[in-house]
């Protein structure tokens, strides 16, 4: 209780709530303007955090988190373009609902279930982290090393086209980290010689250059989204929020609002799986479910709700595992995570028993960045529409210059620079070859976990059979090897339904022929 | 099936190279690993748990390369399709490239020039030539070249790299 106290206390202090709305703003304005992702806003927001205690600079990158959740849901109503991938399903139907007439309603509507989906995913965080958390500590290194095995196959199989890449690229960020002074003797390795890899490469360099630098490159090239970008007009209409009227018509019907919330929890919980899967199949199911399936994709209510309570309920799912475990289940978790480190706390399943105190501020923090979120988001509806229209030969020139601001100010160290320069020529090259760049970020962070347990239990023991005799660590392993398993019969299965759809396809042009003839 | 389209078969082409290039680097690098010493307190050492990693990453190259040449042939593509394919790529290699002097420059010319410089030039090289924009292009290069020095200065006491002369 005291803890709770304590916490409280932080996070309502009027400075922090006052830095928790700019960032909440700050968050929504980012996710808002296309090709800038969630997690480069949370990236640039970390360096601001140093200097603030843990509490307050937890508070703050969160509110970015809960604010850039909903801020993709603007470009989509407003210009039909998802401000991030997680508001893909959200332009089915807000977008034809602002073009009609009704952008402020079909705001409201995201917003509302943003706050709605954050605040259940919240509730169900405090219900599912402390358990799972004491579970967690009486992990051994075997079910420690199987879980991370678990976690990177999960990631491989479920990010970008192909399995083998997935893998490769998770196990390339394993070996990135293992670059510098080895985790248990600080042995030095592969360093060649080079002074700036003595220290090793810093994951957050590695994320800003692959994750941040490679996607901002890629909006400088020429498509026809972008031309549709700058062609395109805001819509114009009643941009009243109509707010009451919303949340009567969302409350009647709670069972599409709750459904989505908690499959995106789910979605979230699962490393790798983020809030761009969870909108597209909150959204499914919403139609799936829905008396009048037709009316989605042409302004539907239903639809808008399901997508952005099924994105923005990620975040409390997402922090599951990052907070009773350690895990980073995704790029934003990870840079939680060494905001958390960069304080001096470690992050595992104690963080709960030995500073419960952060733990509740992160609880609280969401619940409070959820409300400012609502409110802001509907108090400067109009200037958000203006906001959309910063061009891109600003915002990329001026994001790279904070990414370079970032990388510096992690350790005032200007080699990170240089590393910075070539992660990020790599990250863009390998973007280009179709690697997903999820996979390889967090293997850079789960790779140093993952060696350290792998030690530790031949440490203890140098029977290898006790990865797979003792119950916990078989089931994870088992489970990675049925991910892997799973995810060539679907890529089998998808190449077999296509090539089968190529045949009708060329059956029916060979008929059509004859009966022409 | 091989993909004749030159263009169509450029990015594959690519993807096998960097199967290679990788599986080459992860043997390197194995080899490396095992030159490491055995540590006397642990049956692991430094180098056991990276050479399983760059091994498996040459294994795992080697398997996508024949499992990608079994199924669909060696793609076909040409110098011609690749030069086509960078030159529509202008603005990103001339940003890319404007991005690493700017890394290169800033321990000299400190946080404040380097920053205003690459911000002036990449801004110049994407905007549309129009009076207005070249206003907007530099007061948003002063903005941020100054703004985030002095605040980071200021309020957080973090100060970004200096000129050196």
């Amino acid at each position: 209780m005291d803890a709770f106290l304590l916490a409280l206390g932080g996070v309502t202090e009027p400075y922090t709530l006052m830095l928790m709305a700019v960032a909440t703003f700050a968050g929504i304005v980012a996710a808002a303007i296309p090709g800038f992702t969630i997690t480069m806003a949370i990236v640039l927001t970390l360096p601001l955090t140093f200097a603030m205690p843990p509490m307050q600079g937890i508070a703050v990158m969160l509110s970015v988190y809960v604010g850039g959740l909903s801020g993709g849901l603007f470009s989509a109503a407003l210009l039909g373009i998802p401000g991030t991938p997680s508001a893909v399903a959200t332009t089915f139907d807000a977008f034809p609902m602002a073009r009609s007439g009704q952008p402020g309603r079909a705001l409201s509507l995201g917003l509302f279930a943003s706050f709605v989906g954050s605040l259940i995913s919240i509730v169900i965080l405090i219900v599912a982290a402390p358990p799972l958390a004491l579970l967690a500590v009486k992990l051994g290194p075997w079910e420690y090393f199987a879980l991370i095995v678990f976690a990177l196959t999960i990631i491989a199989s479920l990010v970008g086209d192909s399995l083998m890449r997935g893998l490769i690229a998770g196990l390339i960020g394993i070996a990135i980290a293992t670059i510098g002074p080895d985790p248990l003797m600080a042995r030095e390795r592969f360093t060649f010689g080079y002074e700036l890899l003595t220290a090793g490469i810093p994951f957050l360099v590695v994320l800003i250059g692959m994750y941040a630098m490679s996607q901002l490159l890629s909006e400088l090239e020429p498509t026809s989204s972008s031309q549709q970008a700058s062609s395109s007009s805001l819509v114009s209409g009643d941009m009243r929020p109509h707010l009451w009227d919303v949340v009567k018509s969302t409350m009647r019907k709670p069972i599409n609002i709750v459904r989505s919330s908690l499959l995106g929890v789910f979605i979230g919980a699962v490393p790798g799986a983020g809030s761009s899967i969870s909108n597209l199949v909150a959204y499914d199911q919403a139609k799936r479910a829905s008396k009048h399936p037709e009316t989605f994709g042409k302004g539907e209510p239903e639809g808008v709700v399901a997508s952005e309570a099924g994105n923005s309920s990620t975040v409390g799912g997402s922090l599951i595992p990052l907070i009773s475990l350690g895990i980073p289940g995704s790029p934003a978790d990870a840079v939680l995570m060494a905001a958390i480190m960069v304080h001096g706390i470690s992050i595992g399943p104690r963080l709960i028993l030995d500073h419960p105190d952060l733990v509740y501020s992160m609880f609280i923090a969401m619940a409070v960045a959820s409300f400012f979120m609502l409110f802001i988001g509907i108090l400067m509806m109009r200037a958000f529409m203006r906001l959309l229209n910063v061009p891109k030969y600003i915002v990329v020139p001026v994001v790279l210059a904070c990414c370079a601001i970032g990388t510096y100010t992690l350790n005032n160290r200007l080699s990170d620079l240089y590393l910075l320069a070539a992660i990020g020529t790599i990250g863009y090259l390998m973007k280009k070859l179709d690697y997903p760049l999820a996979p390889l970020v967090l293997g850079v962070v789960l790779g140093p976990i993952a060696e350290t347990n792998l030690r530790r239990a031949f440490q203890t023991s140098a029977d290898w059979t006790l990865f797979f005799t003792r119950p916990i660590s078989a089931l994870l392993l088992t489970l990675a090897v049925v991910s892997v398993a799973y995810s060539i019969y679907s890529y089998i299965r998808q190449r077999r339904l296509l090539a089968q759809r190529a045949d009708a396809a060329q059956n029916n042009a060979y008929q059509d022929g004859v009966s022409q003839e | 099936m091989e993909r004749k389209n030159p263009d169509v078969a450029l990015v594959p082409m690519l993807q096998l190279a960097s199967y290679v290039v990788l599986a080459t680097g992860a043997i390197f690098m194995a080899f490396r690993a095992g030159s490491l010493p055995a540590s006397r307190w642990e049956p692991m050492g430094a180098g056991t748990f990276p050479q399983l990693v760059f091994s498996s990453i040459a294994v795992l190259c080697v398997a996508a390369l024949i499992m990608e040449l079994a199924k669909r042939g060696f793609p076909r593509t040409t110098l011609q399709s690749a030069w086509h394919r960078l030159a529509a790529l202008k603005s990103v290699l001339v940003n890319l490239g404007l991005f690493i002097a700017y890394m290169i420059v800033m321990p000299f010319a400190g946080f404040i020039l380097s920053t205003f410089g690459y911000l002036l030039l990449a801004q110049l090289f994407l905007a549309p030539k129009r009076p207005v924009t070249l206003l907007i292009v530099l007061g948003v290069a002063l903005l941020f070249s100054f703004g985030p020095y002095y605040l980071f200065a200021d309020v957080f006491s973090i100060y970004l790299p200096r000129a050196r002369w």
